[in-house]
């Protein structure tokens, strides 16, 4: 597995992994078909996996994995290497793309407003601004929270699950669960922003 | 309309977050997408917890996908790279452009659109609404969305398409909106790479309310010389109360 913060930017000297991957995102986004292959055999068991986490369901994460690509192969150009690292910028791509599946998948379940949960495909929702010591941030400002908020969070991101969703898995009111969270990203952000 | 009275740098911030994460739903999701459109700073925001976030990623495990999923890949990408794409796409819509004389076809999609989105309300509202509105302009047989918000106070209007709408060459987008059982009045047209922000006169603005309609048609470059559309509707939404 390619550590995602190694190949950030901020980072001094190349890296070889991001350094390839980036390669492979401006082949792609010039037309180029092998080079979309190369980086489906580089990329699509970590952003598999990533579909599978939140849909929790092979045919969604298969048909989540196959509209990802199909993603890259149209909106390759909007990859900007001085802002995120590869894999980073796929790898959020990939959740978020698997989130807006969940979200058609509760319209059609939950009688939801339609017009609300469309997915946002403006070019600035595939962007991604990352420094080079996220990571250790983020594992450092997580370890200060307490274990349940800490859970919430992760589980708010990389499941994509919503604020409706958070309340009924704790069994809360939903105004606790949001002032929970709030609270939460408020001193996360707090230490993150230090 | 970038700055929202009602919402203070800190609840900025925290809407950012919350959008980031996917926490928000409905109109609350629907209100954070339309500013991140039009506020870059708010965009940038977003796009920074992203950042924040995704090393949480790097620890899920990987898993290998069955191969049909790559076959699928490669039938989906059709040979056609994004541009291309969008050059074939030009080229079906100036095929378009002999069927354009078949204005009663675009009286009928117009009147389809209507009888899709109901009117919410058929009084008359009062002409300054304090509160800020919203459409979303979405199409069922394309991608093309976008978003619109109106602030009545300052009968400012500002319409941000996603990417990928430029018209064909020889073709604009023109904005109309459309009265509660009313005829479709032009706005005007769009510029192919930029947000439209325009601020309405009074008498247009009086027609910006609970139950009217917003639609972008295909139009001869400079719009349409009728006064109604001529061209396709690409995109329609009813305007809603925030």
């Amino acid at each position: 597995m390619i550590a995602l913060v190694e190949s950030s930017p901020t980072n001094a000297g190349p890296n070889r992994n991001g350094g390839d991957l980036a390669g492979l995102l401006a082949a792609v986004a010039s037309g180029d078909r092998p080079a979309l292959a190369r980086l489906y055999q580089r990329t699509s068991a970590k952003l598999y996996g990533i579909c599978l986490r939140v849909l929790r369901d092979q045919a969604d994460a298969e048909e989540a994995l196959q509209d990802i690509f199909v993603t890259i192969w149209n909106k390759a150009r909007l990859y900007d290497r001085a802002k995120s690292a590869p894999l980073t910028w796929l790898s959020v791509l990939a959740r978020n793309k698997a989130v807006d599946r969940v979200r058609i998948k509760r319209i059609a379940t939950g009688g939801l407003d339609e017009a609300a949960e469309f997915p946002d495909d403006s070019p600035s929702a595939l962007d991604v601004l990352e420094a080079a010591d996220d990571r250790a941030r983020l594992t450092d400002c997580l370890e200060q929270l307490e274990e349940r908020y800490r859970s919430l969070i992760r589980d708010a991101f990389v499941d994509g699950a919503s604020y409706p969703e958070l309340a009924a898995r704790e069994d809360v009111p939903l105004g606790t669960m949001k002032s929970w969270i709030r609270r939460s990203l408020l001193r996360l952000r707090g230490c993150l922003e230090q | 309309m970038s700055e929202r009275p009602s919402l203070t740098p800190d609840e900025r911030r925290q809407l950012a977050a919350e959008l980031a994460l996917g926490l928000l739903h409905g109109d609350e999701r629907s209100q954070a997408i339309a500013l991140s459109r039009e506020d870059g700073e708010f965009a940038g925001e977003v796009a920074r917890w992203r950042g924040r976030l995704a090393p949480s990623l790097a620890e899920v495990e990987e898993i290998q996908p069955a191969g049909h999923v790559w076959e699928a890949i490669e039938r989906g990408i059709g040979g056609a790279p994004a541009d291309a794409k969008i050059i074939q796409l030009n080229r079906r819509l100036s095929r378009w452009r002999g069927f354009a004389a078949a204005t009663s076809a675009v009286a009928a999609s117009l009147a389809l659109v209507l009888v899709m989105r109901p009117p919410q309300a058929l009084q008359p509202a009062p002409i300054a609404q304090p509160a800020p509105m919203v459409a979303t302009l979405a199409s069922d047989s394309s991608n093309d969305r976008l978003v619109a918000t109106w602030d009545p106070a300052r009968r400012s209007l500002i319409v941000a398409a996603a990417a990928g709408m430029q018209p064909a060459v020889g073709k604009d987008h023109e904005l109309w909106v459309i009265p509660a059982g009313g005829k479709p009045l032009a706005i005007g047209v769009m510029h192919p790479k930029r947000p439209m922000r325009m601020t309405l006169p009074m008498t247009m603005a009086a027609h910006f309310k609970t139950g009217a309609t917003l639609a972008v048609s295909v139009e001869p470059t400079g719009g349409s010389a009728t006064g109604l559309p001529t061209g396709p509707v690409i995109a329609a939404g009813a305007l809603q109360q925030t």
